[in-house]
């Protein structure tokens, strides 16, 4: 075993968004899955890191609208 | 999902009112008596700010109390969060400032030195209040707050954080919404809970096994039993639970270990046995399932980010294995081995353990960063948009699709410029005859060179031979890979939360080969080479030279007999102790085996 793609501090990556507002750091050498659009194309991890902390204000998966208690 | 932790009980509550729904040595609670109670609490939790989306902390005993607590904060739609009284208090509030938390509920005693700025209730007080307004034919209009907008599903909403600590020791929150503990309790093939079933709570609510101990039971119509507050010893623990008539228990691993010691019979109603959070030891849950022979006594693996339980292993029979599988996904949950270019990993092979399905936290409290590197997109076109959480433990997957767990992925060392899996060698130490469980560390010496070093517990009485470890082991492991030192102990120290704690063995010191008068020569071939590496595990240093003198080095004679007997349990020949003390150095006693007729 090598070290986890996600774990590697001088690699590439992009930062991804599915449709619940959910964020997702990815290796720039891969593929982006399915139902994941690109957030930030390719950068550091620390950039990556930075640009999620700025936009992910709510963990939680947002629903359009929102619904009653 | 629409459903809720309290709005399922609710449900349950007003179908069966009179059934009961928690004991303990306080108080005994229907589940009419416990929704009524939540209820009357919520509003005053209301009432106090708390709102949607909030965090809710608790600091407080063991009791009957504590389920009216829970479910009166996820009645107010806030998410609860159970404090360590163990931990230190700047770390209390340091968690405490991070989930943004007002309001305490508290028992008298337990926190005192908070902050002012804290609302702090004292729980005993409130449900004295609440009962009076009961008597009094109080209604329930001040829980008729206007229920405000929430942005998520009720299924999403959070129900409770749990601390954990990362590896760079700071605590983060993990935020675990309803629908992953609905997944975990209600028709989960692991657990059929019948209404007849009585739950075990010991776990600290800041450990995520109180999700199963309580809502397993509560959820499904089972009664709760809550064990007396405090340092229970097992035996105390051990007896409540057969009083009780407990039919279901969770212990951790170090717990569970030492029950097996101890003895556990005479659990007559116990049906099934949840051990876990740590490696289970094979011959102690033989040992289980011989002593309990009407229980199922199951492994439990997951990371707290996947809601308590990813796989689960049930056994109904001592099976003679060397290790014990972590089994299978539970229901509503995933699991993926995944290679370093995030593809699956063949049968057989090691990869990265992946969780996905309803289980999944929605991620680390103010933390999305950290959050969005663990909880990534799943590479898979049949569910776009979804996501894995990677776990950072290793495992294989055999042909019967049962996992086997393999440590922890960055539990890779180097030493002397080989990575090496600690995971690997402890699943070869413990698959050796006589040994219940080991543990690998790599600290560095005094020159800052790393060396690995094993801890090992016998499974019985007789001290597993190191002399026979070292030569087992070097037939499954590159030589590399086989421990500087192979020390036995009674026990491995544990964590609070009863893991092995690797700190507190990376700290013990390991001596290094003092002054002695010959000069250091390494062991030439095989047989010296053993007694060198026997010699290094009896006395507890590393670097012993072949011609050192024993007694130089701090050996006694009472060590000398135990090195004759080890000797002769290996090679079946007899070494007199005057030949021993005659050359007492490796290479002597090498020359004295192998004029005894044994190969060099």
């Amino acid at each position: 075993m090598t070290t986890n793609p996600f774990d590697d501090p001088a690699g590439r990556f992009r930062v991804l968004v599915n449709d619940l507002g959910q964020h997702s750091l990815w290796p720039d050498s891969l593929e982006a899955p399915a139902g994941w659009s690109v957030a930030l194309p390719g950068d550091s991890r620390e950039a990556c890191l930075a640009y999620v902390e700025a936009n992910w204000t709510d963990l939680r998966p947002v629903v359009a609208g929102g619904t009653a208690v | 999902m629409t459903d809720t932790i309290d709005s399922l009980f609710a449900r349950l509550a007003a179908d069966h009112p009179d059934r009961t729904a928690v004991t303990g040595d306080d108080a005994s609670l229907t589940y009419g008596e416990l929704d009524a109670r939540a209820e009357l609490l919520a509003g005053r939790l209301r009432a106090e700010g708390v709102r949607p989306g909030d965090v809710v902390a608790l600091a407080t005993r063991r009791s009957t109390t504590t389920a009216v607590l829970l479910l009166a904060v996820l009645k107010a739609g806030a998410a609860y969060l159970g404090l360590d009284s163990r931990q230190p208090p700047a770390r209390r509030d340091l968690i405490l400032r991070d989930a943004a938390v007002r309001v305490v509920l508290a028992d008298k005693g337990l926190a005192d030195d908070l902050d002012e700025a804290f609302t702090v209730i004292v729980p005993q007080d409130a449900v004295l209040e609440q009962e009076v307004a009961l008597e009094q034919g109080a209604a329930l209009e001040q829980g008729a707050v206007p229920a405000p907008l929430d942005p998520v599903s009720p299924g999403d909403r959070v129900a409770y954080v749990a601390y954990t600590s990362g590896s760079t020791g700071a605590p983060k929150g993990v935020c675990v919404p309803h629908r992953a503990v609905l997944r975990l309790v209600v028709g989960a093939q692991f657990l059929p809970v019948t209404a007849d079933d009585v739950f075990l709570h010991f776990a600290p609510l800041a450990f995520d096994a109180s999700t199963l101990e309580i809502w397993g039971p509560l959820l499904n119509g089972a009664r709760l039993a809550v064990a007396p507050d405090g340092d229970l010893s097992l035996r105390e623990l051990l007896s409540f639970v057969r009083d009780e008539e407990v039919s279901v228990m969770w212990l951790t691993a170090g717990l569970f270990h030492q029950a097996v010691d101890l003895g556990l019979d005479e659990l007559p109603a116990l049906r099934l046995l949840l051990a876990g959070g740590d490696t289970l030891s094979a011959s102690h849950v033989d040992r289980a399932l011989a002593a309990l022979p009407h229980t199922v006594v199951a492994n439990g693996y997951g990371p707290t980010e996947n809601t308590t339980f990813t796989t689960v292993h049930a056994m109904s029979a001592p099976s003679g294995a060397a290790t014990v599988p972590i089994g299978r996904p539970v229901r509503g949950t995933g699991v993926l081995l995944l290679n370093e270019r995030l593809r699956p990993v063949a049968d057989g092979e090691v990869g990265e353990i992946y969780a996905t399905g309803a289980g999944l936290a929605h991620g680390y409290l103010n933390n999305p960063g950290l959050t969005a590197a663990r909880f990534v997109a799943r590479p898979d076109p049949a569910v776009p948009g979804e996501r894995m959480y990677r776990t950072g433990d290793l495992a294989r997957r055999a042909a019967d699709g049962t996992l086997e767990f393999l440590g922890r992925a960055d539990g890779q060392v180097k030493v002397r410029g080989f990575r090496i899996e600690t995971g690997e060698v402890v699943t070869a130490l413990t698959a050796l005859p006589g040994v219940a469980r080991a543990e690998v560390v790599a600290p560095r010496d005094g020159s800052g060179t790393r060396q690995l070093i094993a801890y090992v517990v016998p499974a019985d009485d007789t001290r597993p031979s190191a002399l026979r470890m070292r030569t087992r082991l070097a037939d499954t492991l590159p030589a590399y890979a086989v421990p500087a030192l192979i020390r036995v102990l009674d026990e491995l120290p544990l964590t609070p939360n009863g893991k092995v704690d690797r700190a507190a063995l990376e700290q013990r010191t390991v001596r290094e080969r003092p002054e002695v008068n010959a000069l250091h020569r390494e062991p030439e071939g095989a047989l010296e080479g053993a007694v060198t590496g026997m010699w290094s595990d009896h006395l507890g240093l590393e670097g012993i030279g072949a011609d050192d003198d024993f007694f130089e080095l701090g050996g006694h004679s009472l060590l000398a007999v135990a090195l004759i007997g080890e000797l002769r349990r290996e090679y079946g020949v007899e070494i007199s102790p005057i030949a021993f003390y005659l050359d007492p150095t490796p290479a002597g006693l090498a020359r004295a085996l192998t004029q005894a007729g044994v190969e060099r």
